[in-house]
């Protein structure tokens, strides 16, 4: 038996129902194209829209115009554009991230053994080029994608579960999967779905040799060594910065680009897409707002000044940090401006990962032992963390999905959690810690002194250094020294293969997303540093450092490959709950507290725009909240 | 003697080669024996700066290449960071179109061999040739800049005059106050309060060079007038310390050559006061200013790398900055190597400039 997920939500389903009835409904476009229709430049906006458009509807019926700014954080700031712009894959998420949603592709069919998907595209949407977007753009994408000079990656040239394409008519293909893969489409839901929208033939074929013999010649001409660097400065994949330099290049997205980013834009703008395949349920052409706008600043200053002084319209990303907040709230009425809430996906403000694979047998044998992190967890003092450092936002919590996941276990996220130097006392004795030496420093069983050294970047998030000044005194108290190494990004990065480090800090990713990414919950991926060789076995980058983990981190990953093969979200569910019971059991990292909830900024005259939204990258948002349906009232 | 030699030691912002400058030095002129003529004396400074930049190249090259990992791992480490993962198929790709794997002297020769036919290579993060990228920025900065370093003189010069020439008085210790506190308030906190003040009182955001519309404009009289009213905040922070430091070089020396008795001997011929100072000893006591032209350039991009940032401005010192931080070593490595080239540039006007206005250079002798 096929299950048939049919595409439509109600609004597309009575509105098509009543553009069918009533043929006389015209559709609207913004005043800024008028002038370009009537010149016989543009099309008339019903020729341009698809014959049945995706209907996205915000709160009100908008109207057409104005500029939405925000804030750039200096050059390479991509982030910001999936998380506005460029958020249109196959399928999207609802506002709640829990349900997929037809996007471009209208409806889809999975095959029992989750192994292939046939998608049907909207008929009738255009590239902003006016070109049909159709399976001859899907083919050529994966066809680039999976030559290896085409430097992109993603799941389109997997290895590990590679696909194969069939195309079955113009707007009808079908994805293969040698093995099973139950969560593709909450994947490609997410930023790693933009891939396979990214590239048109038409535009990009004509760099690619197999479609144009001069290539090499024309990449030569154009100053670059080969026809492949060419290609990827022309038709870079995906959501690459530098994909945003070419305003040439035709997109699918709302906006299209108007003044590039470059190493030296001040700003980058966008203007509306008048191929743009969303309207609202009245017929009118979305977006309502005409220009982005995007000032390209190194600066967090002016950044935040601009927003302060009502000069950034919708922002959560670089300003909103937990200083500012006092700052930003009493700005509110001068800037005319008010904050909205945002839930992170990160559960946790601080996540001590203790390197379980060290290369000192000793220290492996004590970072493996249960009792020793535990003992560690209740040494922390994690309300004086807190007060001190989040001015009393948050609350003690381990590294755990959160209370706004489906996965929210209270004991998985709170055990070991309260402050009991004894306990923690009994834990570290029990852990064989029972010695010390002159300066209350516990022995390993080496009888060298328990000093751990940790890892942090302070420059990604100066809380770091002041969270892990505190512990430092607590875990002193409980006779444990630590030592902070504050590093460059790209030393940290090397560490790991090197496996030269105790302990590592990061944040608490996979808080929401947790069955996507269960970095903290089992080794996972080469960013679950705790057990990197571990990883290296299951599905790392490195095998060549592999090492077989313990039995209950290969159960684990045994019941994690069965999340992955099940088509049906109920039993994946079940699956990896399972999955979270042995981490429950086995305590592998140790949490500090929640991440407190973040704000944004909403200009008082900004409408639709979500009083309340999730912030991961998986989730790009305010992107999945439709803000091609917000409008300036 | 005591002239030449004050400055070096006060001036924290040491050039990047050491040899440039000491050209003023007449002891120093020993190594190339006693120059017979100015056009000797320049060929060689000219020699002396050719051999200076293949150097400097040599020494920025292995300074960019020491730190660990190149621009690919912090590539994946800054896309790790955003919750992003890679591939790591697409940087061995990446990696060897880039010809990162080679070994440094390789690298090198290929950079330096590329130079000198005017290829700068190709900046990773921006997948263009550097010197599409640098040249603008480098504009903005020696513009920027040289209204700082102009600003710095036309309120530095006469505020030391005064104050050397009215020792101990209200207008010297306002001038010795208000110069200590420009020394000591450092330019980007400068920034920050003045960011600060033109919000709350103004209601301004100050930042950048130019009004949105006037971003991409060609120069025209508005985008001039619309450049200077957002200059004026750069230009001020970037001056202020200079012009503290100058106010206090400038008294120090005015005093030291006031005493002296060729002053005492052409007042006492009758000149007029602002004759006897101005003359003779201003343009002593000036010398040591005429032999730092060099390093303004390099000082005042270094030193303003965070104001720029602070204050978001499209200079050089942003740009150098986050290419060293993202590795994209190619562009840091230009824009090193052009300021180098500037500083020793600079530096051989200085000495010319100084061997013009002061014969004990001129003669190397003492």
């Amino acid at each position: 038996m096929r299950k048939t997920y049919l595409g439509l939500t109600g609004a597309v389903a009575i509105s098509a129902m009543l553009a069918a009835a009533s043929p006389v409904w015209a559709q609207q476009q913004s005043p800024v194209l008028d002038a370009a229709v009537e010149s016989g430049e543009l099309p008339p906006v019903a020729e341009r829209l698809p014959s049945n458009p995706l209907v996205v509807d915000g709160e009100s019926v908008g109207k057409y115009g104005g500029t939405w700014r925000m804030g750039m954080r200096g050059g390479g700031d991509n982030g910001i554009i999936v998380k506005t712009v460029a958020y249109e894959g196959l399928v999207r998420f609802d506002h709640e991230w829990k349900t997929v949603l037809p996007n471009l592709a209208e409806s889809w069919e999975v095959s029992p053994d989750a192994k292939e998907y046939t998608f049907k595209l909207r008929d009738g949407v255009k590239w902003s080029d006016g070109t049909p977007f159709t399976t001859e753009d899907i083919a050529f994408t994966v066809e680039i994608y999976k030559d290896p000079n085409y430097a992109a990656g993603s799941w389109i040239d997997s290895t590990t579960n590679p696909l194969t394409l069939d195309v079955i008519d113009e707007l009808t293909f079908k994805f293969t999967f040698e093995k099973p893969n139950g969560m593709f489409l909450e994947n490609i839901a997410g930023t790693d779905g933009l891939h396979i929208t990214s590239l048109q033939k038409k535009y990009c074929g004509q760099f690619y040799p197999k479609y144009n013999e001069n290539a090499d010649a024309d990449a030569q001409a154009a100053g670059f060594t080969n026809w492949a660097l060419y290609l990827q400065d022309r038709c870079s994949w995906g959501f690459e910065t530098i994909r945003f330099s070419n305003p040439d290049l035709p997109v699918l997205y709302g906006w299209v680009i108007d003044q590039p980013l470059n190493a030296n834009a001040a700003r980058l703008t966008w203007k509306r897409n008048p191929y743009y395949w969303k309207t609202d349920s009245e017929g009118n052409q979305l977006p309502y707002i005409d220009n982005l706008d995007m000032r390209v600043s190194e600066s967090i200053e002016e950044l935040t000044l601009l927003a302060l002084n009502g000069e950034i319209d919708f922002q959560e990303r670089h300003i909103a940090t937990t200083v500012n907040k006092p700052l930003f709230f009493d700005g509110q009425e001068q800037g005319d401006y008010h904050l909205g809430e945002v839930i992170p996906s990160s559960s946790n403000t601080l996540v001590l990962q203790f390197n379980m694979n060290h290369d000192d047998p000793v220290k492996r044998e004590l970072y493996q032992n249960k009792d020793f992190r535990v003992g560690l967890s209740h040494a922390i003092d994690r309300q004086e963390i807190i007060d001190v450092v989040f001015t009393g936002q948050g609350e003690p919590f381990q590294v755990a999905p959160r209370p706004e996941s489906e996965f929210y276990d209270e004991e998985l996220a709170k055990q070991y959690t309260e402050f009991d130097p004894d306990l923690a006392a009994q834990h570290l004795d029990a852990a064989g810690l029972t010695e010390m030496n002159g300066d209350g420093i516990r022995l390993m069983s080496n009888g060298q002194p328990a000093k751990i050294t940790v890892d942090v970047i302070s420059a990604l998030r100066p809380e770091w250094i002041d969270i892990l000044e505190i512990m430092q005194l607590q875990f002193q108290a409980a006779g444990i020294q630590l030592e902070l190494n504050n590093i460059d990004r790209t030393l940290f990065y090397d560490k790991r293969p090197g496996n030269d480090f105790d302990a590592q800090i990061w944040a608490g990713d996979g808080g929401i997303e947790a069955i996507q990414d269960p970095r903290y919950y089992f080794p996972f991926s080469d960013e679950s540093v705790w057990a990197y060789k571990w990883v290296q076995w299951y599905n790392g980058t490195k095998p060549e450092i592999a090492e077989e983990p313990v039995d209950w981190a290969k159960e684990q990953m045994a019941l994690y490959d069965q999340v992955k093969a099940e088509a049906d979200p109920a039993k994946r569910g079940e699956l990896f709950r399972q999955v979270l019971a042995i981490t429950k059991e086995q305590f592998p990292v140790i949490g500090v507290s929640l991440m407190p909830n973040s704000y944004s900024i909403i200009r008082n005259n900004l409408r639709n725009a979500p009083e309340s939204m999730f912030n991961a990258w998986l989730f790009p948002t305010p992107s999945p909240m439709d803000p091609v349906t917000w409008y300036f009232e | 003697m005591g002239l030449a030699r004050c400055c070096p030691t006060l001036d924290p912002h040491l050039p990047l080669d050491g040899g440039g400058w000491e050209g003023v030095n007449p002891q120093k002129n020993r190594i190339f024996g006693r120059p017979k003529s100015m056009v000797q004396f320049i060929i060689r400074r000219l020699i002396a700066m050719i051999l200076t930049l293949f150097a400097i190249s040599i020494v920025a090259f292995a300074i960019i290449q020491l730190p660990p990992g190149d621009y690919l791992t912090t590539y994946i480490a800054s896309l790790s960071s955003t919750g992003e993962q890679v591939d790591p198929r697409v940087i061995a790709n990446l990696r060897e179109q880039y010809g990162l794997g080679e070994p440094f002297y390789v690298q090198y020769f290929k950079w330096i061999g590329g130079i000198l036919t005017g290829n700068f290579g190709q900046s990773f993060e921006w997948k263009r040739p550097v010197t599409e990228l640098i040249w603008g920025r480098l504009g903005n900065s020696m513009l920027l800049e040289g209204m700082a370093v102009i600003t710095m003189w036309l309120i530095a010069l006469p505020i030391g005059i005064y104050a050397a020439v009215r020792k101990y008085s209200l207008g010297d210790y306002l001038a010795t106050v208000g110069g200590f506190l420009g020394l000591a308030v450092p330019n980007f906190f400068f920034a920050l309060i003045l960011m600060y003040l033109a919000y709350t009182w103004f209601g301004v955001t100050l930042g950048g060079l130019f009004s949105p519309g006037f971003e991409n404009a060609r120069w025209s009289l508005p985008r001039i007038w619309d450049f200077l009213s957002h200059a004026w905040a750069p230009i001020l922070v970037l001056s202020m310390a200079g012009t503290a430091e100058l106010i206090r070089i400038l008294r120090a020396n005015l005093l030291d050559e006031l005493k002296k008795p060729y002053v005492v001997t052409a007042r006492a011929k009758g000149l007029p006061e602002w004759r006897v100072i101005l003359k003779y000893p201003v343009r002593l006591a000036m010398n040591p200013l005429v032999s730092t032209i060099g390093w303004l350039l390099p000082a005042l991009v270094s030193g303003s790398v965070i104001v720029s940032v602070v204050l978001n401005l499209p200079t050089a010192g942003p740009m150098l900055l986050r290419s060293l931080t993202t590795q994209d070593m190619y562009l840091a490595g230009a824009i090193i190597l052009l300021l180098s080239v500037l500083t020793v540039i600079g530096t051989v006007i200085s000495d010319i400039l100084l061997a013009l206005i002061d014969p004990r250079i001129r003669y190397g002798g003492k």
